[in-house]
């Protein structure tokens, strides 16, 4: 049933201007931190940890995240559309299938993403001419960034199905970076979704999380996706929808 | 025949607006159920909540005799339905938003290109749906409800936006669906002329009450004909019978009774009769489908 879901989804995916912003803002990033890194040479001396620290800086807090709102609100956009939500919501498929689907793409194009990312990370510290090998944190980065990406899609999501504006949500999740930024700078990064990431990625702070922080951080993008999910659904299943 | 939908006092309330109201409505098995109304009379709705997208305040539905709630799944499973505008997604081609729906409902390839036929769209279902025509996208809209075959066919104002040319396609595809597959179809509209040359049976709803509900001949037998009665002197006539409290209107060369019925007609004429009044002509006009389906709605409801 959800695989049916999952492939009615991809199917609406073609020839969606969607790929330009999952292509452009990585590239973006990498850009500005590559060309940070370069100019202040003189104070990041850690190699690929002071590249990861100027790229990662700039995606990870502020165009992941704006990326994930972005295709999140695409995502719903096809059915706020041309009364389409007459035809899901009249398809014999569960309403939790139908949300779970749009979770799960968005969660297979964050992966696609982050590859790029860090391919692109790779390719900047080659032309950088960094010569040391990769941090051995990397993965778990890119681990903890993608999980932590998959609660702000939940966030995400649910809003823009609310919501049938596009730019509405995704100003809200604009707001919730700051708030994330707050949140992380107070100490309670890991209870916030956009600070999650933050954290997760070790964007501004690269000694990783502690034996004891490390529970916390996946139990918190756990209960995260699951209450926030149930919520959406059970929402979709109570609440009347005006096409 | 078994009952293929019922509802019973079906209700919905926006705010303070009852938009659907009490509506017990009944569609049997193999019958074209045409659900009549001027705009805004509550026919969406009612359908919206037969397909479990609107939740009725108060009120059930029951589908192939089982309840909306616990079985709407399998409900759905068997029913195709087009509501309000058809839903499409405009950046795909037409063949690929028929593929959307038959991912969602699991139908095999040629149920889709058999539908495309249907409508007559096979030509077309390469092009990409933002730029089809209005009549194109009704057409497309049919294809997806009827892509899976299903059981019930619930089309809501499907000839909107059609050339009389595909109207009169659309009208004889419908009519034929319940014998070549075995479908109820109900659908709605606010024409009686596109009822009429469909339906079987029809419901009748004007502010959210169910006015009238059965066949068509039942219709037309619902309102006594009009006794027109033509006399030597009409004006001497009307003046007399007012006496005796009759009213009629003038008509032409005609005196016009409403609601007349067999014994007050004879009584009628005796009156004249022994007023000394030579009675040349009395007639009896059946009223047609357009008048009462306006005196049921009134003129000043419809928008």
């Amino acid at each position: 049933m959800l695989g049916r879901c999952i492939s009615a989804e991809w199917m609406k995916l073609r020839y969606s201007h969607i790929w330009a912003i999952l292509v452009a803002l990585p590239v973006i990033s990498v850009l500005i931190g590559c060309a940070n890194f370069y100019m202040n040479q003189g104070v990041l001396t850690k190699e690929w940890y002071s590249l990861w620290s100027q790229v990662g800086l700039f995606y990870g807090e502020f165009f992941l995240p704006i990326l994930i709102a972005i295709c999140c609100a695409y995502i719903w956009r096809l059915e706020h559309l041309n009364k389409n939500w007459n035809m899901i919501l009249a398809a014999p498929v569960p309403s939790a299938g139908i949300f779970l689907a749009k979770w799960i793409v968005v969660g297979v194009l964050l992966i696609l993403v982050q590859a790029f990312f860090v391919l692109l990370y790779f390719i900047g510290g080659k032309t950088l001419g960094l010569n040391a090998g990769l941090p051995q944190e990397l993965p778990g980065w890119l681990l903890r960034g993608w999980t932590a990406g998959l609660t702000i899609s939940s966030v995400q999501l649910a809003r823009s199905m609310r919501i049938r504006s596009f730019a509405v949500p995704v100003g809200m999740g604009l707001c919730a970076i700051f708030i994330g930024l707050g949140m992380y700078v107070a100490r309670l990064g890991l209870f916030f979704p956009h600070s999650l990431l933050t954290v997760g990625m070790g964007v501004l702070s690269q000694t990783g999380l502690s034996c004891g922080e490390n529970p916390v951080f996946w139990l918190m993008n756990i209960l995260y996706i699951g209450v926030i999910n149930t919520g959406a659904i059970w929402r979709m299943r109570k609440h009347d929808r005006v096409a | 025949m078994s009952e293929i939908i019922a509802t019973y006092n079906l209700s919905k309330r926006y705010g303070d607006a009852c938009r659907v109201k009490n509506v017990n409505l009944s569609v049997r098995e193999g019958e074209i159920y045409g659900f009549l109304g001027p705009n805004g009379a509550g026919k969406t709705t009612t359908l919206k909540m037969i397909l479990g997208l609107t939740r009725p305040t108060a009120g059930r539905v029951t589908v192939f005799g089982k309840g909306l709630e616990q079985n709407r799944r399998f409900i759905l499973s068997q029913t195709g339905s087009l509501i309000e505008s058809p839903s499409y997604y405009g950046h795909l081609t037409g063949l690929e938003n028929m593929r959307v729906v038959q991912r969602l409902r699991d139908v095999p390839d040629r149920n889709v290109e058999e539908a495309l036929r249907i409508v007559r769209l096979e030509k077309q279902k390469d092009r990409k749906v933002a730029q089809y025509s209005l009549g194109m996208k009704q057409r497309l809209g049919i294809a997806m409800a009827l892509m899976s075959f299903p059981k019930l066919l619930i089309l809501d104002e499907p000839t909107n936006g059609l050339d009389p040319a595909g109207i009169g396609e659309i009208r004889e595809l419908i009519k034929a669906l319940p014998q070549r597959y075995d479908m109820t179809v109900v659908i709605s509209s606010h024409l009686l002329s596109e009822i009429e040359q469909t339906a079987t049976s029809i419901g009748i709803i004007h502010e959210g009450m169910m006015l009238f509900q059965g066949s068509l001949e039942a219709l037309k037998n619902e309102k006594l004909p009009t006794i027109l009665v033509k006399t030597q002197n009409n004006a001497l006539a009307q003046e007399l019978l007012a006496r005796k409290g009759y009213l009629p209107a003038r008509d032409g060369d005609f005196l016009a009774f409403e609601n007349l019925g067999d014994d007050q007609v004879a009584m009628l004429n005796r009156i004249l009769v022994e007023c000394g009044m030579d009675v040349l002509r009395i007639e009896e006009r059946k009223k047609n489908l357009e008048r009462i389906f306006l005196d049921m709605t009134g003129k000043g409801g419809s928008l």
